[in-house]
């Protein structure tokens, strides 16, 4: 006769039925060290000599970028069988930054990381990212063959810390559609003073279309400034972290900028200018190559480019990210993470990147290959870009060296143009923030170089 | 196992009952003062620790600097503004969700059809993500291509640049700030306005008075324990108000919609100053605590219970 089975025995089964799993589980030793011979064959295979190692990857691209970066890690992991990365996406680079310095609190930390322009400097002072020279031996990486202005930016005291991966300059956008409307040469303009004279030409008059637009702050205006001020003679800091922004020739750049907006009204302000500029609400920009792809792949319209205007100088800043490797990874995945970046980053890969994003070749091989020789003839604009790269120079410790100092300048200059407030004023403020801010970095860079 | 002896139970141990009351009582509250502990009192603790430190969550060592943090701060003049900018967001956002709030809920009161579908909706912003709300009003208020721009352009206006214009960010935050939480206002004003007895109305009906003098000596007081809940409620979420300003402005342009909370989030994950951010968070601490004493010692005694 069946019963049904009550709840209490249901209990009793299941914990007999776990104990059992228990004492199976303990077995293995129970039988005088004689465990059943698969069991030493299985681990066998796995810890031998050359098995994968697996290591974490944070970047900071999302959208055409995001997608070529998650294909350059997909082409590497099918490449060879000793390394597998898995790429986590980290948010932007601030945010990539934040999350890094939570890491390095909770232990939770990457072996390998994408840091931008503003950020690896700080990680480095913190001991946080290593030293790659005997990493790149160990995977016959030559570092003779990087673009030098861009490998020199991650090297301290004549050592390795920031290998370029997606660097980039700013360009001149403009559209042509419009520059043809207004009857405008199909080029960028020479100078500011040739640009201020096209620009009323530009403008709808009904409000619709400014000639030019700046990004806010948190969409780095201090980085373009940072060419505009160079152009003008001025700078934002000297080498030794004395601030300059109180310089005449800064503020006359300042001026400049504010003058756009406030004065002749010929240029906005916006938080989203590539979506301006597609949409034909601005005529032109100074914006990054690594935009170039993304914009030319979205616009209805032709789009040209070219260096940045001059004022008394030409001037122009390198930006973009590089890669770096943390200090407190184990050797054999800091081998690993080495070995990733020597193959996004080798001749053909660079080639790959700079192809799919409109980054710089970050490698001086690359340009000769024959798919970048084929790619400059299809696209004259990515060829500007690259022509620009030996014109151009790193950025001012102001920016780059000092915490935050790109929001201090970027926020400086949302008042000077939006609130229309004195660039002496502002800029003297500015210049004093800056001075506090780089107080810690000086001393933490003697401690750290002596 | 004890058994069961009627002898102990007539002539009880009084300690030993005390004792196991005790025993009781941490037992029920000990899991919720160990979460308190680890996560808001010793925070708490600490903080006021780090606001005295200099310290950007990298280096291994935390000098400490005595005041220099709160000098630092309260010589700045950025700080007033920012406190003055949290002041008018708050008073805006909390006067406009109670007021609008109230309006909606009496109309929503009324035997209306399809009434509970426009609760329902009323109430939806609620619910929604805050990022999510931000990211959608920031299409909205597109100058060239936001809803607003054309409803505006029906009647002959251009929009306004809401978020890139110093002018119009704060007013645009709060219009999103109210829209997402009147909603709640309107549910808590709706429960109060059931309260007020009916006897009430008809008394006053019959003494002559008209729908205003109703509203005015009837629904109005017999609400104001609810005003007075949701005025506290409603000051202490708005002062920690980040979500929407994070997505809609991210503080700007220049610096206008930045708010107490704002700051703080910048100096601590942005600049990567602890000791500042400390400061800052102490300050807020102490004036929501003082908001709210003052609330509970003068307002409410002229609060009408029923």
């Amino acid at each position: 006769m069946k019963r049904t089975l009550t709840r209490r025995e249901l209990l009793r089964l299941m914990m007999a039925g776990s104990g059992a799993a228990v004492l199976a589980a303990c077995g293995g030793q129970g039988q005088g060290g004689q465990p059943a011979p698969q069991a030493t064959q299985a681990p066998a295979v796995v810890s031998q000599p050359g098995s994968k190692v697996k290591i974490t990857y944070w970047g900071s691209f999302s959208g055409n970028l995001g997608e070529a970066e998650q294909a350059m890690v997909k082409s590497f992991n099918e490449s060879q069988n000793e390394v597998e990365v898995e790429y986590q996406f980290q948010g932007s680079y601030e945010e990539t930054a934040q999350k890094f310095t939570a890491a390095l609190q909770a232990n939770t930390t990457p072996d390998v990381i994408l840091l931008s322009d503003v950020w690896w400097f700080g990680f480095y002072l913190a001991g946080a990212i290593t030293a790659l020279d005997d990493l790149a031996k160990q995977v016959n990486l030559d570092f003779n063959d990087y673009e030098p202005v861009l490998l020199n930016e991650g090297v301290r005291k004549g050592v390795h810390y920031w290998i370029p991966f997606a660097r980039s300059t700013p360009l001149f956008y403009y559209n042509k559609a419009i520059w043809a409307e207004a009857g405008l040469p199909d080029r960028a303009p020479e100078t500011w003073a040739e640009f201020s004279e096209w620009a009323p030409k530009l403008v709808k008059s009904d409000g619709s279309r400014a000639a030019f637009g700046h990004p806010n702050g948190a969409s780095y205006i201090a980085w373009l400034f940072q060419g505009v001020v160079w152009q003008f003679g001025g700078q934002y800091s000297q080498p030794d972290f004395t601030m300059t922004m109180t310089d005449p020739n800064t503020l006359r750049a300042a001026q400049f900028y504010q003058d756009t907006v406030v004065k002749h009204k010929w240029a906005v302000l916006n938080a989203n200018l590539n979506q301006d500029f597609l949409g034909g609400a601005i005529a032109s920009m100074m914006a990054s190559t690594g935009a170039l792809a993304g914009i030319q792949a979205n616009a209805t319209f032709p789009v040209g480019v070219g260096f940045l205007p001059k004022e008394t100088n030409f001037g122009c800043p390198t930006g973009g990210a590089g890669l770096a490797i943390v200090s407190r990874a184990p050797a054999e995945k800091q081998l690993a993470a080495m070995k990733y970046i020597a193959f996004a980053t080798n001749t053909v890969n660079a080639g790959v990147w700079a192809r799919s994003t409109g980054y710089m070749p970050v490698r001086i091989s690359t340009k000769q290959t024959p798919e970048m020789v084929e790619f400059f003839t299809k696209n004259p604009n990515f060829k500007t870009a690259v022509d620009q790269l030996p014109k151009t120079r790193a950025q001012d410790a102001a920016r780059v060296f000092v915490r935050n100092g790109d929001q201090i300048i970027g926020k400086g200059l949302e008042r000077i143009i939006v609130n229309g407030e004195a660039p002496s004023a502002v800029f003297a403020a500015v210049n004093e923030e800056l001075t506090q801010a780089a107080k810690p970095i000086l001393e933490d860079l003697k401690a750290r170089e002596g | 196992m004890a058994t069961y002896t009627p002898h102990q139970e007539r002539h009880p141990n009084t300690l030993r009952r005390e004792h196991r009351e005790w025993l009781l009582f941490a037992l029920f509250i000990g899991p919720n003062l160990l979460l308190f502990s680890v996560f808001t009192y010793w925070p708490l603790l600490y903080n006021v620790y780090l606001s005295m430190v200099r310290w950007d969550f990298l280096r291994p060592t935390m000098p400490f600097v005595g005041l220099q943090n709160y000098i630092a701060a309260f010589s700045d003049p950025r700080f007033w503004n920012i406190i003055w900018q949290t002041a008018t967001f708050t008073v805006w956002s909390v006067g406009l969700t109670l007021v609008l709030g109230l309006m909606l809920a009496l109309l929503l009161n009324q035997p209306l059809r399809y009434r509970n579908t426009a609760r329902a909706v009323v109430f939806a912003p609620v619910v929604m993500s805050g990022a999510v709300v931000a990211v959608v009003w920031s299409y909205i208020f597109d100058p060239r291509y936001g809803l607003i721009d054309q409803l505006l352009g029906f009647i002959g206006f251009d929009s306004p640049n809401w978020l890139s214009d110093p002018f119009w960010a704060m007013p645009a935050v709060i219009i999103v700030y109210v829209w997402k939480n009147m909603g709640y206002a309107v549910v808590i004003y709706l429960a109060g306005l059931q309260n007020i007895p009916r006897e009430l109305y008809d008394a006053a009906r019959v003494d002559g008075a008209g729908a205003w003098e109703r509203f005015w000596n009837v629904t109005l007081p017999g609400l104001s324990p609810v005003a007075f809940f949701l005025s506290v409620t409603s000051i202490l979420t708005c002062f920690q108000a980040f979500d929407l300003i994070r997505v809609l402005t991210n503080g700007g342009p220049a610096d206008v919609t930045t708010t107490l909370v704002f700051h703080l989030y910048e100096l601590g994950f942005v600049s990567y100053d602890a000791g500042k951010a400390g400061v800052v968070a102490i300050v807020l601490f102490l004036i929501m605590l003082a908001l709210t004493i003052v609330q509970i010692r003068y307002i409410e005694q002229r609060v009408t219970y029923g």
